[in-house]
């Protein structure tokens, strides 16, 4: 593979790239929306008569205007505007556009609405108890698909369940019981979301920023009732997403805008909304976890229950149950295993994909758990880990068997690059381990070589700036044989590629990269064919490399490839369009209640991170020092992409780990929505990060044999850093995230003999 | 004319924008809407995210929450002003090669950020350019190829 060359990096560095907040048409106007403002009630009165009425204002949309259905795969839940019941405070009431930005401010103003408010149902438990309202009170008529097990406010329920537990339990020579509850964050990208939506005739052009262009499309399509043909999603640059900006979220809104308005309109999130109104919350989690021991310190058997704040609406979040669980088992032996997990509706914002989805929480309270095992046996927490996670061959919780994996070379190679140095007092060293599936799933790419030998890739992948898009080149150049230069893509452009996943569950290079390896092989093909009559050689014997098609074993014996493109583009023109061959799922043999197709898990990713933390016991406050991680994600086809990916999921996992939180109030809102009062971890917070790779090529996964990878590293940071601060505290603090509150809270319990008990 | 609106010229790059902006309108808005220069990035207009980073007179200064209209008279640099014509400056050039870019939406900023703290400390150590780009927050690369590409250009400058 050659040398990664960054195909859009001169436009974002040069500030001449374009994002959708920077793009202007003529005569176009400007939306706003009126959210509801509050957690949980029922609209008494809304009347948009006066903000019509403006001067300047084009449009002011409701319910009554668009079509009357719910969306949302799995369970459609969902309405784009309210219609009679608010569910959380970012629900959207009605939309305007008006000619500036101002005055549709001032016509949200100008809209009477009152709202009867209802009792919220603020978190997990509250929406647990038996005399709770429920959130969606017509809940059994939706029209669910799916394996999907459902009840009052649990939206989903999922469990595993192996062997007999209860008896391994009432067998096992210690039982270890612990609670973990992780608060709510955000994937904050740094660009707030835009849109631009304009029209021509009976087709709309959609320019926006989100991660799943084909998802973006068939939303659009399924709540304005358009078919797809007319539907056309163009992504700009895209400033970040981080599962943020995955699924539908408001595309027909402005759709529906620009069609009522007969001009192009344009939406702008500001940061607040960026944090009220997306449905892609990362979720709440509270975790109990009962696992049994051998006396030599084996697990034996592991009895939880996972509960998930799902906020409002399901969104995408019908699977985090079962994901969730697979976490909370973990990658271990463990022979008996019963994990129910539940994803339960709230009066808050709804949960969504953010950025390995359930994964650093329970990684979080699983790993902090199992450092407790390892104290409960006496064995060193590296030493208890090397004792019982999966290798290859080994049978996981799920009874899925795995093919050759690189887990316990991650361990070893993370532990041992951290070393042992010699630690202050207020120091220590932290260690987890984390595991992440590969997602599959349809995708195709189209490919051309123009007659002067230059190639132009057109594929549905969508660049959310981890470069994998960009890697997508690399893969073209090296199936034909020439320069990365040589090859442009043309990309987020549903009107021009093929389906697929776009940025989502790290499938860029696992499906996108898949299929352009299979449209660009078609091509190759045909240049061997034209090579081997040239050259009167056998086709078989053509090797395409460094521009030019040669006989194998006689490199003097050749031709340009130009040359044959330019034969070809008198005649049968190169061309390659494919769709990448969906690769086996394992099979597992638990019982998977409420399967959302996430029983197995496709070329299972793994992960150690390993921190060296320092603690201010004064104040609470932890900073971290370094970070050694060592990462199975199979073969690593762009080296600075791929440690770029770890260096930022760590630099989120210490965020989620030490400072990122949502405050709510008792009414349910959020009470922190800017990033004043958010705290993301900044430069002067940064740790030294340093990766290695466990390179195992694994078939019947990605290009190549690579795995995803962007995820990957956000799974076990928060789960090392936890146990680093359990050392320096005298014990695990069982909430995430581990505030300067929090931690100085835990250290004065400990030091004055009380529980471990903390205020939020 | 409206009453609330006023006639100034604006230097940015070195070219006289003569331009009519709202007494209110804030520098970032008027670059990217009047102007027309894009490079200059919105993330929260609440100087906490640094992408709208700008320099006025080589200082830097959030330019979401400073007048249009103040900064009349002085050199206004933005991200579209650092290359010199087609050549990149060596902070666009390393951050390149550093990996650096991800998203692109924090680069901006950050490059003016950078490439103050370099005007002003030619030879900063990882402590200093750690504070100097602490007013720009980056979610995608944890920023350590930041920081080799900041160090990097301070050797080549």
């Amino acid at each position: 593979m050659k040398t990664f060359v960054r195909a859009d990096g001169p436009d974002k560095v040069t500030g001449s790239g374009r994002y959708v907040a920077d793009l202007t048409l003529t005569g176009m106007l400007h939306a706003k929306f009126l959210y509801a403002g509050v957690a949980h009630g029922r609209i008494s009165r809304l009347d948009v008569d006066k903000a019509r009425a403006m001067p300047g204002v084009l449009a002011v949309m409701t319910a009554d205007d668009v079509p009357d259905l719910r969306y949302s795969p799995v369970i459609p839940d969902r309405t784009l505007f309210a219609t009679d019941v608010v569910r959380f405070e970012g629900e959207i009431i009605a939309a305007v556009a008006a000619t500036t930005p101002e005055i549709a401010s001032a016509a949200l103003a100008a809209i009477e609405l009152d709202i009867t408010e209802l009792p919220v149902v603020n978190d997990i438990e509250a929406a647990l108890a038996d005399d709770a309202p429920l959130v969606h009170e017509h809940w059994e008529s939706y029209d669910v698909t799916g394996d999907t097990i459902r009840d009052r406010n649990v939206a989903t329920f999922s469990a595993i369940e192996k062997g007999d537990v209860d008896a391994a339990l009432a067998g096992a020579a210690h039982v270890v019981t612990g609670r973990y509850e992780a608060d709510a964050s955000h994937a904050t990208p740094i660009e707030p979301r835009g849109i631009v939506a304009q029209w021509e005739g009976d087709k709309v052009t959609i320019w926006t920023s989100t991660q799943v262009p084909y998802d973006a499309r068939d939303g659009v399509c399924e709540t304005l009732g358009l078919p797809s043909n007319r539907v056309r999603i163009i992504v700009p640059h895209l400033g970040g997403g981080f599962g943020g900006k995955c699924g539908f979220h408001f595309e027909a809104h402005i759709a529906a805008l620009a069609r009522a308005t007969k001009r192009p309109v344009k939406l702008v999130f500001s940061r607040e909304e960026e944090f009220l109104a997306p449905d892609r919350r990362r979720e709440g989690m509270i975790v109990d976890i009962t696992t049994g021991l051998s006396a030599d310190g084996d697990i034996v058997a592991r009895k939880a229950w996972v509960g998930i704040d799902n906020g409002a609406y399901v969104a995408d979040a019908a699977f985090f149950p079962q994901l969730a669980a697979m976490h909370i088992g973990g990658p271990y032996k463990i022979p008996a295993v019963k994990i129910d997990a539940q994803l339960i509706y709230t009066n808050r914002q709804p949960s969504g994909s953010v950025r390995a989805p359930t994964a650093p929480q329970a990684c979080w309270a699983v790993e902090t758990h199992t450092d407790e095992l390892a104290a409960a046996v006496g064995l060193d927490p590296v030493e208890f880990r090397r004792r019982n996670l999966v290798r290859t061959g080994d049978e996981g919780i799920v009874g899925q068997v795995y093919d050759e994996i690189g887990l316990d070379q991650c361990l070893d190679l993370a532990v041992s690059a951290m070393g042992l140095p010699d630690l202050p007092a207020d120091e220590a060293i932290g260690v987890a381990i984390g595991w992440w599936p590969s997602f599959a799933a349809p995708t195709g790419a189209y490919a051309k070589m123009h007659g002067d030998g230059t190639v132009q890739v057109i594929t549905g992948a969508q660049e959310c700036g981890t470069g994998a898009v960009m890697t997508l080149r690399d893969i073209a150049a090296d199936e034909l044989g020439v320069g990365v230069e040589d090859v442009q893509l043309v990309y987020q452009d549903t009107g021009a590629a093929p389906v697929g996943p776009g940025a989502t569950g790290s499938q860029t290079l696992l499906n996108h990269g898949r299929a352009v390896e299979s449209a660009t092989q078609q091509i190759a093909e045909q240049l061997r064919e034209l090579a081997a009559d040239e050259l009167e050689a056998a086709a078989s014997d053509i090797v395409l490399g460094d521009g030019v098609a040669s006989v194998a074993g006689t490199p003097t014996v050749s031709v340009p490839i130009a040359d044959l493109a330019a034969t070809a583009a008198g005649g049968d023109l190169l061309l390659g369009s494919a769709s990448a061959p969906m690769p086996d799922w394992p099979s597992v043999s638990a019982r998977c209640v409420g399967d959302q197709e996430m029983a197995s898990w496709l070329a299972p990713q793994f992960s150690c991170h390993v921190v060296r933390v320092q603690l201010d016991a004064d104040t609470g406050v932890a900073r971290v020092l370094d970070v050694q991680t060592a990462h199975d994600s199979g073969t690593i086809l762009n080296p600075i992409g791929a440690t770029g990916q770890i260096e930022g999921g760590v630099m989120m996992g210490i965020g989620q780990a030490l400072s990122e939180i949502t405050h709510y109030d008792e009414a349910g809102k959020q009470k922190n929505p800017g990033l004043l009062e958010y705290k993301l971890q900044t430069i002067a917070d940064a740790p030294t990060i340093s990766t290695q790779f466990v390179e195992i090529y694994t078939p019947n996964a990605g290009p190549r044999g690579s795995k995803g990878l962007a995820e990957a590293p956000n799974v076990a940071t928060a789960a090392a850093i936890s146990n680093a601060l359990a050392k320096l505290t005298g014990g695990p603090i069982r909430q995430l995230p581990m505030t300067p509150e929090r931690v100085w809270e835990h250290i004065e319990a400990q030091s004055t003999g009380n529980s471990a008990e903390v205020p939020a | 004319m409206s009453t609330n609106e006023q006639a100034v010229t604006l230097e940015v790059n070195g070219i006289a924008y003569p331009v009519q902006v709202p007494m209110d309108s804030n520098l970032s808005g008027v670059l990217r809407n009047t102007v027309g220069l894009t490079g200059t990035k919105e993330g929260c207009d609440d100087c906490e995210c640094g992408a709208c980073m700008v320099l006025l007179d080589g200082q830097p200064v959030n330019s979401c929450s400073y007048l249009a209209v103040q900064a009349e008279g002085r050199a206004i640099t933005t991200v579209e002003g650092l290359a010199d014509g087609d050549e990149l400056h060596a902070l666009q050039r390393n951050i390149l090669a550093a990996g650096g870019v991800q998203c692109g939406f924090c680069t901006p900023g950050m490059l003016m950020s950078a490439r103050a703290l370099l005007d002003r400390t030619p030879n900063p150590t990882d402590d200093e350019i750690r504070i100097g780009l602490s007013g720009n927050l980056c979610r995608c690369t944890g920023y350590a190829k930041i920081i080799a590409a900041v160090r990097e250009t301070a050797v080549q400058l």
